[in-house]
């Protein structure tokens, strides 16, 4: 009786890679942040992050600038998104950035939260009860302070 | 998402205020931004904010469409969250839209509040986008 030929297996692709999809997502978050600011800038660990109730300010790459009380951080990687919500002629707006996306040129923080916000996702805001209503004032404020600061810094 | 018996509020001085959406034209789902709607006027606009406001002044000075009236329209705004190519996605708090004529061309000749930035897009909105204080 002759032995049966068995082929050998294929090469495992779980010895060469064990996790593909991190792999896959850190090589897009190098490629998409290479500085890591970004990344900090949303990360649990850093005392200085943006944190839900914040009020953020995305300038993009095609279109105005818009900026809204972050309500909501939706952490999944590379497609990490943030909900803004802010109000534009008398009308709500809410808007999902991807924080990685080549099309966000920068996320500013205008204004901090007083204390940290008792829930991590802040839909109550919708309510008009608690709408924090036209952030104009906030932001043309907070573009006057840097606007000094650029100059006080400079004429020095 | 915008269908049948949608409840839309109309954002330009042509004199409706509610509209009522009766068909989405083009597409056998609900209307998105940018999709033509055919309406019937609910409520009117009254004028009265404007420089005469005594008693006899008739509110149908500045209508061009009056109660019950079937008239095409654009959606400008949606409730329901629109997706952008980029991964952004953009929700407003409100269902508005604009009034047109069966050419396309706006009935109104201002537009008051933001409309969606997707009426670049999709199709030939540009004299409503150009007529709009703002878009996002």
């Amino acid at each position: 009786l002759q032995p049966i030929k068995v082929p050998p297996p294929p090469p495992s692709a779980r010895a060469v890679c064990k996790e593909p999809l991190k792999v896959v997502d850190a090589a897009q978050i190098a490629l998409l942040d290479p500085s890591g600011a970004r990344t900090r800038l949303f990360s649990k660990t850093n005392p200085d992050a943006a944190k839900v109730g914040d009020i953020l300010l995305v300038r993009q790459k095609s279109g105005e600038p818009f900026a809204g009380v972050c309500i909501n951080i939706r952490r999944r990687g590379v497609e990490t998104g943030i909900l803004l919500r802010g109000q534009l002629t008398r009308v709500g707006v809410e808007m999902w950035f991807k924080v990685y996306s080549p099309n966000v040129e920068a996320i500013e923080v205008v204004q901090r939260r007083r204390k940290r916000a008792r829930r991590a996702r802040l839909y109550y805001m919708r309510t008009p009860k608690h709408d924090p209503g036209n952030l104009e004032g906030v932001v043309r404020q907070y573009m006057r302070q840097r606007a000094m600061l650029g100059k006080g810094g400079g004429s020095k | 998402m915008i269908q049948l018996k949608t409840m839309v509020n109309c954002i330009d001085n042509s004199g409706a205020a509610i509209v009522e959406c009766i068909q989405v034209l083009r597409a056998k789902r609900p209307a998105k931004i940018g999709d033509r709607i055919v309406v019937v006027v609910q409520k009117q606009r009254n004028f009265g904010a404007e420089a005469s406001k005594h008693a006899g002044s008739s509110v149908s000075a500045g209508n061009k469409v009056r109660r019950g009236d079937i008239r095409h329209a654009v959606v400008v705004r949606t409730a329901k969250e629109y997706q952008r190519p980029d991964g952004s996605v953009v929700k407003f708090d409100d269902n508005a839209c604009v009034l047109v004529n069966k050419a396309g061309e706006p009935i109104g000749t201002r537009v008051s509040g933001i409309v969606g930035a997707e009426l670049r897009k999709r199709g030939i909105w540009g004299k409503i986008l150009s007529l709009a204080p703002m878009h996002i």
